[in-house]
């Protein structure tokens, strides 16, 4: 950071030309601060004040059918077990969803980093494309696919004399399959930062490491790792947060079937609050995730700086 | 040299592994284009064809014919050409935040990241109340600008660019080059690959918007895409010919803008620090 | 750092308050009362001409008769027919100077559009309402009482509908705010030749047949199942608990689940799939299952007939249709679509208009010319039971018993609590009797 000083000449402009110079970085982040705070600070707001309230779609017609409920919501919601079954299918998906997308992401990275020809790089676009696709289409080609009655996956499965699956109507394996096509759409973004973060590490490092003897494992483990850091901490914190808001998947997939078996968190919030039009209790769930998104993220941050530091 | 004959065999091993690797997961994408062009019998019969028997455009031709996609094609466009005013936001606040000091940054660049964490839904009715009052709903520029800037696009220029050398400025206001002029005619040039990196990501934040344009549109005429798409999907029976070729509309054009802009793509994170 | 957020929270707080003040009546989103109906019992017929109102203020209808050419309505359709609604009321436009703009709105996100028009008071001048969402469209006051206007548009008239949708069941408040449109029930489809091979001639006409039959196909084997159950389909238990003679509803209004009918209507449902007779993948497409056969069984509306006749031809005469199996009697559910004038519309007498086009025998003949949505209308469904089509006189058959699903402002939770708890039952083997008693519980909770 640096603080920008031009001199001046002239006393007299000195003054106005300060404030004029004082007001210049809030031209600058002004537009898009603004944009932010009415479309993404001020609906946290507003959810917290409705998550107070028994706003429903009466309410929202007539306000004299709102009523303040004080902490009522968040009781309702702890004693949920819908809510603590959606944070549990929240947190499985994490566990194995948050490791499988870095491994997979890196290894994609180191990939493609091994060569710099045409080839290697027109490979990155099919690496990239799922990442890319609006998630209307993902649901319908992936919906296709996992057809029972005329999908290609079952016919696979048939051929080689397998019996056929039930991609998405059975608990364990709808969790999968819903899965399976959330890291598909996760790696491309991730392999681009990681590869990026791969060819900024200068060659200089690796041949002083080879000078002094080192194997290929060696120059990973004391080269390469370490210089990921900050990738890998990015990465990490935003597959974080976006496996806990996890929605789409489920929502356009299997709505969150069967049987409640891959209604993640957020698609629980939408399915109680926003799809009965329970706004009081949606925003309660919405506080609590926000909470739990917030916590996460700090203690992330915090073992990240410590590991830093150490 | 035998070290470089198992250098170059060792990169050969991984690229036919990494072919491999690309090929499966594009496979959805070719089974989607195929599916198009089957005919509606032959899509649902088992076994599966990979290849249609007697390809046919009409599920293409009902699309435009039938079913007004080429206007939804227009309105997409549009929402996306609007978006490309939220990235000249975004480089903005990027730059503001990478190169002064100002009374209230911290607590700004707080808010920035604290947006990350709200899932979209929430923001459905206070959002749409907003733009009630400001008058846009029921435009084409409404519907792009709840999502015009975001928090990951301010984060990635600003990381870009506090890798810029100072000399740089230091040369451009001995010149007297006022600020707004140096973020114009020397930040912004030399921004290349970070532009390139959000030029995609906004493409395909206008291009892929589906919820927005559902409930601010107010017209059927001003739809997108994603909208027209959903449309197609009912719950009795599915035609997926005609889904297929809807999502092939939609994917193709996002595969030849990242063809396209792909050799800066890996460049801009790159220097934008991430390392 | 600390006091400057303190600060910046402040602001915030304020600025929310201010917009959620605003959003909430500063509009007219504010309660029901139409603006027109108080004057418009005053309404006599001269000629004169209102302009058309563009302001904020809803319009005040003189007491003439007005000029409604040159307005324009907005009309919310679900799904996506809008291509042959435009259709359908280019004459209304011809002979009236009403323009009609008409917007698609994806079954899925119905909801989506509807709470941000409540919201925002910003709605359209018309819209369709599917039977399942009026108790929240109610709710929301998001349809205009036309009770005192009703009376100037004969096509309108309670007497022209059947006695499942008259007004006093449409509306538990006494007002008048939707009309039937168009008309959907479920009855069982079989096929014939299916049916005939296994020895079966008539297709089952109660329970005790149904489960019998169901068996006897599925012993086929493979992938060839006796009858379908669709996995998201809410109603169709309630319509077993109907069939058992009961009800969800008791005498006071409230939702009661208790009964012994419910439980066989539960242990009806549960033995389709205690007999491994039903697919259990959730993706089953009905229409494909139905013409391979795989399941030659299934309770579905008229669309289906639709789907059949589009995508197999061929089977012509090789399948049929009859009203569902009996418990104790046949009753089947009552679907299908409303339309209503949008509470704060500025053109409530243009929107009347159109509504009493759309309830015009034959508009409403022509509607389901277009794309086989039945009438809801007794003079059409009479005029189809002549014709010559077996399909439509078991439809209206079954539209004469059949039943709307509880207008009870809870029952769209309650409905998905059931059939959640009826797919654990059957697909993941939770225990019957805790499931049950959790279910009792839950909606107890619920409906407090």
């Amino acid at each position: 950071m640096r603080d920008d000083r031009g001199t001046l000449p002239a006393t007299k402009l000195r003054h106005r030309s300060a404030i004029r110079r004082r007001a210049v970085p809030y031209v600058f982040v002004g537009p898009a601060l603004l944009l932010l705070l009415a479309f993404g600070v001020l609906p946290i707001v507003v959810a917290g004040f409705v998550s107070l309230t028994d706003l429903d779609i009466a309410g929202l017609a007539n306000r004299d059918n709102v009523s303040f409920v004080g902490l009522e919501n968040y009781r309702t919601l702890l004693s949920d077990g819908d809510f603590w079954r959606s944070i549990r299918v929240t947190l499985a998906f994490i566990v194995i969803g948050v490791p499988a997308i870095i491994a997979i992401s890196l290894a994609i990275a180191f990939g493609l980093a091994q060569g710099t020809n045409r080839w290697f790089r027109a490979l990155r676009t099919f690496y990239f494309l799922p990442a890319i696709t609006a998630i209307v289409a993902i649901s319908l080609v992936w919906g296709l696919l996992y057809n029972t009655q005329f999908g290609l996956l079952n016919y696979l499965l048939d051929s080689v004399g397998l019996p056929k699956v039930n991609w998405l109507s059975d608990p364990t394996v709808a969790k999968f399959s819903v899965g399976i096509v959330a890291v598909w759409r996760a790696t491309g973004l991730n392999s681009i930062i990681f590869l990026a973060a791969i060819q900024n590490i200068p060659q200089e490092y690796y041949d002083a490491a080879a000078l002094d003897g080192a194997g290929e494992w060696q120059k990973f483990r004391y080269v390469t790792f370490p210089l990921l850091r900050f990738a890998l901490m990015f990465v990490t914190v935003t597959t974080l947060i976006a496996w806990l808001q996890f929605f789409d998947e489920p929502f356009v997939l299997t709505d969150g079937g069967p049987v409640g078996a891959t209604t993640s968190v957020s698609l629980f919030i939408y399915r109680e609050g926003f799809s009965r039009n329970q706004f009081g209790y949606a925003s309660a769930g919405t506080v609590a995730l926000f909470c739990l998104i917030l916590v996460v993220t700090a203690t992330q941050l915090r073992l990240f700086r410590r590991n830093d530091a150490s | 040299m035998p070290r470089s004959g198992t250098k170059s065999r060792r990169r050969f091993v991984i690229g036919v592994i990494m072919t491999i690797g690309a090929l499966l997961t594009a496979f959805p994408f070719v089974w989607m284009i195929t599916t198009s062009f089957k005919p509606l019998r032959e899509a649902r019969t088992y076994p599966p064809t990979v290849l249609p028997d007697e390809a046919t455009w009409e599920s293409y031709v009902t699309l435009f014919r039938d079913l007004e996609f080429g206007r939804y094609l227009t309105n997409t466009i549009i929402v996306v050409v609007v978006g490309f005013v939220g990235l000249a936001f975004m480089a903005m606040a990027g730059y503001g935040f990478a190169r002064y000091r100002f009374v209230g940054k911290n607590v700004m660049f707080l808010v920035v990241l604290a947006t990350l964490m709200i899932p979209v839904q929430v923001t459905l009715i206070p959002s749409y109340l907003i733009l009630n009052k400001i008058g846009l709903t029921g435009t084409v520029v409404g519907i792009a600008v709840p999502t015009l800037v975001s928090a990951f696009g301010i984060f990635l220029f600003r990381q870009f660019m506090e890798t810029l050398p100072d000399e740089v400025f230091e040369a451009a206001r001995l010149d007297g080059a006022g600020e707004f002029r140096i973020f114009y005619s020397i930040v912004l040039p030399l921004s290349k690959p970070i532009l390139a990196v959000q030029t995609i990501l906004t493409f395909i934040a206008g291009w892929n918007s589906f919820l927005w344009p559902l409930v601010i549109a107010g017209k059927q005429e001003n739809y997108t895409l994603s909208v027209g798409l959903a449309l197609l999907n009912q719950q009795q029976s599915v035609n997926p010919p005609l889904q297929m070729a809807g999502a092939s509309l939609m994917v193709i054009p996002t595969i030849l803008i990242f063809v396209a802009l792909q050799r800066f793509v890996v460049a801009g994170f790159t220097m934008s620090g991430l390392k | 750092m600390n006091i400057r957020l303190k600060h910046t929270g402040a602001a915030l707080l304020a600025a929310a308050l201010v917009l959620t003040a605003c959003g909430g009546d500063d509009d007219d989103a504010g309660p029901a009362e139409p603006a027109a109906s108080d004057e418009a019992t005053a309404t006599d017929t001269t000629d004169d001409t209102t302009p058309e109102s563009t302001g904020d203020d809803t319009a005040e209808p003189s007491d003439d008769q007005p000029d409604l050419a040159g307005t324009t309505l907005t009309f919310w359709i679900m799904g996506d027919n809008s291509g042959a609604f435009e259709e359908l009321v280019a004459p209304f436009t011809d002979e009236t100077g009403i323009e009609v703009d008409v917007e698609a709105i994806p079954w899925e996100n119905v909801n989506d559009r509807l709470t941000t028009a409540v919201a925002s008071g910003d709605g359209p001048d018309v819209t369709q309402i599917g039977l399942s969402l009026l108790p929240t469209f109610l709710a929301g006051e998001a349809l205009m009482d036309v009770s005192g206007m009703v009376a100037d548009y004969p096509n309108l008239a309670d007497s022209n509908f059947p006695s499942g949708v008259s007004q006093a069941a449409l509306n538990p408040e006494g007002t008048v705010a939707s009309f039937p449109w168009v008309s959907d029930t479920r009855v069982l489809f079989y096929r014939s030749d299916v049916l005939s091979e296994a020895g079966y001639d008539a297709p089952p006409a109660t329970w005790d047949e149904i489960h019998e039959v169901a068996a006897a196909l599925a012993e086929r084997g493979g992938d060839e199942y006796g009858y379908y159950i669709p996995q998201w389909d809410a109603p169709l238990p309630i319509s077993y608990v109907w069939q058992a003679g009961g009800d969800v509803i008791d005498d006071t209004g409230a939702i009661d689940l208790q009964t012994p009918e419910f439980e066989a209507a539960v242990d009806h449902y549960l033995a389709f799939h205690d007999q491994g007779v039903v697919p259990v993948n959730s993706d089953f497409d009905q229409a494909l299952g139905f013409i391979t056969g795989a399941a030659p069984m299934l309770v579905s509306g008229p669309y289906l007939e639709g789907a059949i006749r589009d995508q197999a031809p061929e089977l012509d005469g090789a399948w049929g249709v009859t009203t569902v199996p009996a418990g104790v009697d046949n009753t089947s559910l009552f679907a299908g679509s409303n339309v209503g004038v949008w509470a704060n519309s500025e053109h409530p007498e243009a929107a009347l208009e159109l509504i009493n086009f759309l309830a015009d025998p034959q508009t409403q003949l022509a509607w389901y010319e277009a794309v086989n949505e039945l009438p809801a209308v007794t003079g059409a469904l009479d005029e189809l039971k002549a014709g010559d089509s077996e399909t439509v006189s078991v439809y209206a058959d079954q539209l004469a018993n059949s039943r709307l699903l509880p207008l009870h402002p809870q029952w769209d939770a309650v409905g998905s609590e059931i059939l959640n708890t009826l797919n654990s039952i059957a697909l993941t083997g939770a225990d019957r009797d805790t499931a049950l008693a959790d279910l009792y519980a839950a909606v107890e909770s619920m409906t407090g």
